[in-house]
């Protein structure tokens, strides 16, 4: 045997068996990661269960966790060993404690869906399915990190409640839209992104939180909305999935409000407000750069192309984007 | 004391835990508000207007600089003049540091031969490493400190943010952020720099974008490249009362190829690996002043200039060493460089190249400046890094001796344009993100995309123009 076989062998040997780095170590990884991969969607699909009021079965696991019966049956058994969940005949529930470890699930997940959304101004459409991932991959130390960066929010981008720390959830009190009298005003305030494709139908409608609605005609098959500038058309079905409260004190504002986006070159205008739709890192950039209500804001240089376009603030002059721009709400001061 | 006074840290979280649930959800608003409003009572008590002059004059020239017909081409302008001065300037002094350099290198030399050193060892130490060291000094310092004060001083009047405000549009639609044209022209300068700068980009996602891109820039270290082979190669074919614009026209021209190769990049990581809408783009437009010479002088010399040159001084004094080593080894009646460069040759062929210009990158990996005197040295087989006098001797080796055509420049040129940043920026890039992900990424995307597009290219020449 020649020194190059040897060395051949020793450099497979490593790469194989090495800590951490080693091949096997990987794939050992790999494997309990699938294996919390799998744990923590079981008891994500237990709680949505239980709050519907229903009670898991094998085959409502194997629907939503898409695994063969031996799989399930050894991770059901892994479960119930660990005091996770307990079985009531041929149905599932969660133990107090699974209760608990199912929630920081959820928390995660709607952290990183915020986080996402807020903060990396991914389209929010997308975030579900990133965090679908994300969420078995943070530690409880992460999350809470998460949170307390965030200033501990307590609803995701789609509205959902975030559970606390402790587990604590806040169910705002609020109406599907389904059940929703007609011609009342409501205020978006919950988009249910599960199952994603009535998320996209709704997204592409154009319906986002915090606008205000109103049903202008609502019968068995179709129920008819307007916002006062545009008109949607839903399915009842998809209609349940929208949920709404009533719209306290959004009577229409005094005096005619214009984005800066429309104000005309050189004319003086009043900070209203920032869009609602605009949150997290974008938001505050925009308040600590002073654009707060009240602040006197002026257009001042425009680019070739139109955009961006510089604004006199402050004493200072700040470019913003059309799309920036577009969701600063100002009032002409003559 | 009292009961009252043994109130617990943990008391105080549960308490602000559970008053943060009645936070109204504006809050953070109101106390912004509420800052600028106290700021507000107290400059108006405080400050005193000294008249609005200044701002007037400002507001002129920004009419000036951002206008539809002036804008751009005071940019390049501005651009071109820059490029100017730091070419001419540096030519002299470059001269005259890699005279000095090479003179103490013949005096350590002799030195060592005095003290009857054996020859691999002076070779090593002074032909090798030594001389890896000056021509990389010789070459890179003297465009850089007179490139970064002259950028410096475009910062610190306030007219780069107006760049970055005009060419916003172009990076915009690559879902890039404007500062990118800020990160850029210092890539100019050098990558690492360039790379470093990045920090003015406050958005996460945008900022990596343009780390990613910043080495389709040119850097000073590749400029001598580029300016060579557009000498050589491209002027050459034209007469020489306009032969100097031609070489300067062909330099401008691969230095736009890299600005779309930017765009085009950014664009693609933008909808790729970096997805994401192009987020908060707020730029503060800040009122010109009269540049301040000292802290031009320190930022520019001792944080840019110094500090770039210290990470390439790090890295090029080995590559010295492997160049000698390689130059020197002889296995069977060659020496190693030649091994190599053979074994590189059909990879390089398929790309229009050849094997040497490929061994030449490969070593020259720490630092570019390094790439023409390493392939000079192997096609001349010496046994260190070489120069030639003379665009006529250059061109008598490269076309007649070793067969470069047209087509072998202007893919040398793409590849120097595009290929792997040097070990200096891929550090920077690492140190930037802490991230290996990144950093290789930084390294091997433009590596497989210089490949790419130099195959297409020579594959293209030799199907239709008959290379």
């Amino acid at each position: 045997m020649s020194v190059a076989w040897v060395i051949l062998l020793l450099v497979l040997l490593i790469a194989g068996l090495a800590p951490e780095v080693g091949v096997l170590a990987r794939w050992r990884r790999r494997q309990v990661a699938l294996g919390r991969e799998q744990a923590e969607n079981a008891l994500k699909h237990l709680l949505s269960q239980a709050s519907a009021g229903h009670a898991a079965s094998l085959s409502s696991l194997q629907g939503a966790l898409r695994a063969g019966d031996r799989t399930l049956l050894a991770l059901t058994e892994r479960l119930e060993r660990e005091g996770l969940i307990r079985t009531e005949g041929t149905e599932f529930r969660l133990t107090s404690e699974g209760e608990r470890v199912a929630l920081q699930v959820v928390r995660a997940h709607r952290l990183w869906e915020l986080y996402l959304a807020d903060e990396l101004g991914v389209p929010v459409g997308q975030v579900h399915a990133k965090a679908e991932r994300a969420e078995h991959q943070l530690s409880p130390a992460d999350v809470d990190r998460l949170s307390a960066a965030m200033g501990h929010p307590d609803i995701d981008p789609h509205g959902d409640p975030i559970p606390g720390r402790d587990g604590a959830v806040v169910m705002p009190d609020r109406t599907p839209l389904s059940a929703w009298p007609v011609g009342a005003p409501g205020q978006i305030v919950h988009l249910e992104d599960e199952p994603p494709l009535a998320y996209a139908q709704l997204a592409a409608l154009g319906l986002r939180l915090g606008q205000v609605v109103h049903i202008v005609d609502a019968t068995a098959t179709r129920i008819g909305l307007s916002d006062g500038e545009n008109e949607y058309v839903l399915a009842p079905m998809l209609a349940g999935n929208v949920h709404v409260v009533a719209a306290a004190g959004v009577a229409a504002p005094a005096e005619p409000v214009l984005r800066l986006s429309d104000l005309p070159a050189g004319s003086l205008a009043e900070v209203v407000a920032l869009d609602p739709g605009l949150r997290g890192f974008m938001r505050r950039r925009l308040l600590d750069l002073g654009f707060t209500p009240g602040a006197r804001i002026r257009p001042d240089l425009t680019t070739f192309s139109g955009d961006p376009r510089a604004y006199r603030l402050r004493g200072t002059t700040i470019a913003l984007r059309r799309d920036q721009s577009d969701r600063v709400l100002v009032r002409a001061v003559a | 004391m009292s009961e009252g006074a043994a109130v617990s840290p943990a008391d105080i979280v549960r308490e602000a835990a559970s008053l943060r649930r009645s936070l109204e959800a504006g809050f953070r608003e109101e106390v912004v508000t509420s800052l600028y409003g106290e700021v507000e009572r107290i400059t108006r008590r405080a400050v005193r207007d000294a008249g609005a002059q200044p701002l007037e004059l400002d507001q002129r020239i920004d009419r000036i600089v951002t206008s539809r017909a002036l804008g751009l081409p005071l940019m390049l302008a501005i651009l071109a003049v820059v490029f100017w001065l730091t070419i001419v300037g540096a030519n002299v002094p470059s001269q005259m540091l890699a005279t000095a350099l090479f003179w103490v290198e013949d005096l350590g030399a002799g030195a060592f031969d005095g003290f009857g050193a054996p020859w691999w060892l002076t070779g090593f130490v002074w032909h090798g490493v030594f001389r890896g060291l000056a021509w990389v000094v010789s070459v890179m310092l003297p465009p850089m400190a007179i490139f970064f004060p002259l950028f410096t001083i475009l910062e610190d009047l306030g007219y780069l943010p107006r760049v970055a405000f005009n060419l916003d549009f172009l990076f915009k639609r690559a879902g890039a952020h404007g500062k990118q044209a800020l990160t850029m022209a210092m890539g100019f300068g050098c990558n690492a720099a360039g790379v470093i700068a990045t920090r003015v980009i406050d958005s996460p996602r945008e900022r990596l974008v343009a780390i990613l891109t910043n080495n389709f820039v040119p850097c000073n270290g590749r400029f001598p490249t580029l300016i060579m082979l557009a000498t050589v190669f491209v002027a050459a074919a034209f007469p020489p009362a306009v032969a100097s614009l031609v070489a300067a026209g062909s330099v401008v021209a691969i230095v736009l190829v890299g600005v779309l190769f930017t765009l085009v990049v950014s664009w693609a990581l933008s909808r790729t690996i970096l997805q994401g809408e192009a987020s908060a783009f707020t730029l503060e437009l800040p009122p010109y002043r009269r540049p301040g010479v000292l802290r031009i002088l320190y930022t520019s010399l001792i944080d840019r200039t110094l500090f770039v040159l210290w990470r390439a001084i790090l890295t090029a004094a080995p590559a010295g060493a492997v160049i000698w080593i390689l130059g020197n080894i002889v296995v069977g009646g060659e020496s190693l460089a030649t091994h190599v460069s053979q074994a590189l040759d059909p990879l390089g062929r398929a790309i229009g190249l050849d094997g040497v210009i490929l061994l030449a990158y490969i070593i020259a990996i720490p630092a570019n400046e390094i790439v023409v005197p390493t392939m000079l040295m192997v096609y001349m087989a010496e046994g260190m890094m070489t120069d030639l006098q003379g665009f006529d001797a250059l061109r008598g080796l490269l076309v007649g001796e070793h067969g470069w055509t047209l087509l072998t420049a202007a893919n040398l040129m793409l590849f120097s344009l595009l290929h792997n940043p040097c070990a200096t920026t891929i550090i920077t890039i690492y140190k930037e993100t802490l991230s290996a992900k990144w950093a290789s990424i930084g390294a091997l995307m433009p590596l497989g995309l210089a490949f790419l597009v130099t195959f297409l290219t020579a594959t293209f020449a030799r199907a239709f123009l008959g290379y």
